[in-house]
């Protein structure tokens, strides 16, 4: 009862303290498809008296191309990493200093310093996940925990195997496999992951987005996939085990940023501040099925999310890699793999 | 088949291989129809496996709010850009059809389905970069920018009939009525127009479908609060499909079909028994 109370008062005083006095009126929110709880955003409108305008995006390069122009009218984005190092690079987002917001203390330290905000001036984190492989267990019984899987598969898996059709996905993987460096431009270590994945292409059944239906399906044992449709599906094969590689894997973020020419400054930073709120965090994940990055939030994550074990990681495995963009003629070498590869 | 030797050797339906042919276009453009609306009715949450029928994804569907708004926000701009692309159309038809020849004729039935020409993204790009500027000057916002896009667009698709309608219609009845002393516009409301009314009928429909149908512009000119159904099911891909999307598509489908089938309906002139 008293907890109640004591909960009621802080929401009455937040209420009255916050909402009327400064934030009424409206927000626009660019986000993802499908991927912002409707209830975290009642709850945002609740407290903050304003009226939430949510749209979504299928690609990061489709929300920076409307907006890059100007007079977007949104005030939110949620871009991915790489993708906030570009659109900072690009003078497009407002160095709003969420560092110095009262709610950044939830913020888990090892977000903070990260390579497309050091120090977090523009971004918060939003969703976090990783990029490695699911495989039958029981088809494949041995150690899974190795990019051999992929690339020098054993028997049982020759042949039963789907690869993300992303360039860098791909590379990357089978740069750690080698033990070379990413955004690599060695010629001769070019040349020899390149020899090395025209062998493994041999072994591989399909290179396809497609993962869920093509692992539900039976159509493959081992898929290339991203932490949260592994999850999924798991839910229709259970024999499926997420594999955290020795070699190392990648890691990705999207993080809530505020646009330069945001029509509602205030009530943007007053979301920012919410969604690094424990309850905002976790709400998001429930929706989403994705880590958050905020501290206190697991507690109120459904049981299915803090016990999956493609969302947490086993004691143990490796740090992901976030890999920033490499220069262009990076990219240009990558590409030619990449080419040579999908013939 | 055997009828080939009757008199129907040149007729194009009885061509070796038509029926092949056909067969395959016809499973080609609807098979993958087919399968969304089956799987629409699809028990589970798979797009792919199936279990058994229900009408889950339809009750899902009709209580999510971003489907419920987008849909509306769909109908709002269809139907507004319906009406003033028809009035426009209905215009361009009359100028270019019922005026004498004139320099530049070509040039204005060229601008005038121009949509039809440009690629699209091209236009959505430029339409982007151009309210941008406008939006900077001005400082109005608002849903009036993704409803002028649209009339824009449509004009020529409900042109096209309207002058179609136009071209097939006798002038000596509109001259008849003027020989016996109405008045132009007279002519024009008591002749004209009644006659010219499946046309206009016709396009309108086509620019409503066009206008509920589009991706691309609506894409790169709509703004905050403006997602259309298109926009929120393109929105919807990237974190999984669900079959609620097949649910709405097929809601969708079934509207469009509905206002094709109208529009077959009013396009189908009654004089066409003649030949």
């Amino acid at each position: 009862m008293k907890h109640k109370l004591l909960v009621s008062i802080t929401a009455l005083w937040l209420t009255l303290a916050m909402g009327s006095a400064q934030a009424a009126g409206e927000l626009n929110i660019y986000n993802w498809g499908n991927y912002t709880n409707p209830d975290m955003i009642k709850k945002f409108e609740q407290e903050y008296d304003v009226k939430v305008n949510l749209d979504g995006y299928d690609s990061n390069e489709t929300m920076l191309a409307k907006v890059e122009q100007g007079g977007s009218g949104y005030d939110i984005v949620v871009p991915g990493d790489y993708m906030i190092s570009i659109m900072i690079k690009k003078g497009l987002l407002a160095r709003v200093e969420p560092n110095k917001m009262s709610n950044f203390k939830n913020v888990d330290p090892k977000w903070v310093d990260v390579y497309w905000d050091e120090g977090r001036n523009y971004s918060i984190p939003y969703q976090w996940g990783t990029t490695n492989f699911t495989v039958d267990a029981t088809v494949y019984k041995g150690d899974i925990n190795t990019l051999a899987l992929m690339f020098d598969p054993p028997d049982e898996l020759k042949g039963r195997i789907n690869m993300l059709k992303d360039m860098n996905d791909v590379i990357n993987a089978g740069l750690r496999y080698l033990d070379y460096p990413r955004c690599n431009s060695d010629k001769a270590q070019l040349k020899e992951l390149n020899s090395m994945l025209v062998k493994a292409k041999a072994n591989w059944r399909t290179m396809d987005y497609s993962v869920i239906e093509k692992l539900t399906s039976k159509d493959v044992d081992l898929s290339q996939s991203w932490n949260g449709a592994a999850k999924r599906a798991r839910k229709d094969r259970p024999e499926l085990v997420y594999a955290y590689p020795k070699e190392g894997f990648t890691g990705w973020m999207d993080n809530v940023a505020v646009l330069k020419d945001a029509p509602n400054m205030e009530n943007a930073k007053l979301f920012m501040n919410f969604m690094m709120t424990p309850e905002a965090a976790a709400m998001t994940s429930n929706f989403a099925n994705y880590a958050n990055g905020i501290i206190g939030s697991e507690s109120m994550m459904n049981a299915d999310l803090t016990a999956a074990p493609e969302i947490v990681m086993p004691a143990g495995s490796p740090a992901p890699e976030f890999v920033p963009p490499c220069p262009q003629e990076v990219t240009d070498l990558y590409s030619k793999i990449w080419t040579n590869l999908n013939k | 088949m055997a009828e080939t030797a009757s008199g129907k050797g040149m007729d194009l339906k009885y061509q070796p291989g038509f029926s092949q042919i056909a067969w395959f276009c016809i499973i080609v453009l609807y098979a993958p129809i087919a399968v969304l609306v089956l799987f629409s009715f699809n028990q589970n949450r798979s797009v792919t496996v199936w279990t058994e029928f229900s009408l889950d994804w339809y009750v899902k569907a009709a209580q999510n709010e971003g489907i419920q708004h987008a849909a509306w926000i769909s109908l709002e701009v269809a139907f507004i850009a319906m009406v003033g692309s028809t009035i426009l159309a209905t215009m361009a038809a009359l100028v270019t059809t019922r005026t004498p020849p004139y320099r530049g004729l070509n040039l204005a039935v060229a601008v005038i389905n121009q949509p039809l020409m440009v690629p699209e993204v091209v236009t959505a790009v430029a339409t982007l970069i151009f309210f941008a500027i406008i939006k900077k000057i001005t400082g109005v916002t608002g849903i009036g920018y993704l409803i002028a896009a649209h009339t824009a667009f449509c004009v020529p698709f409900a042109y096209m009939p309207i002058r179609a309608r136009l071209e097939d219609m006798d002038l000596s009845l509109e001259q008849a009525a003027a020989d016996l002393y109405a008045p132009p516009f007279q002519v024009f409301r008591r002749v004209t127009l009644p006659l010219m009314m499946p046309g206009i009928l016709a396009g309108a429909m086509l620019a409503f479908i066009v206008s509920l149908d589009d991706v691309i512009i609506t894409l790169f000119v709509a703004g905050p609060g403006e997602t259309t159904l298109p926009l929120y099911i393109l929105g919807q891909i990237r974190r999984g499909v669900t079959p609620e999307i097949n649910a709405v598509s097929t809601v969708f489908l079934g509207i469009s079909v509905i206002l094709v089938t109208l529009i077959f309906l009013f396009g189908t002139d009654k004089n066409k028994g003649k030949q």
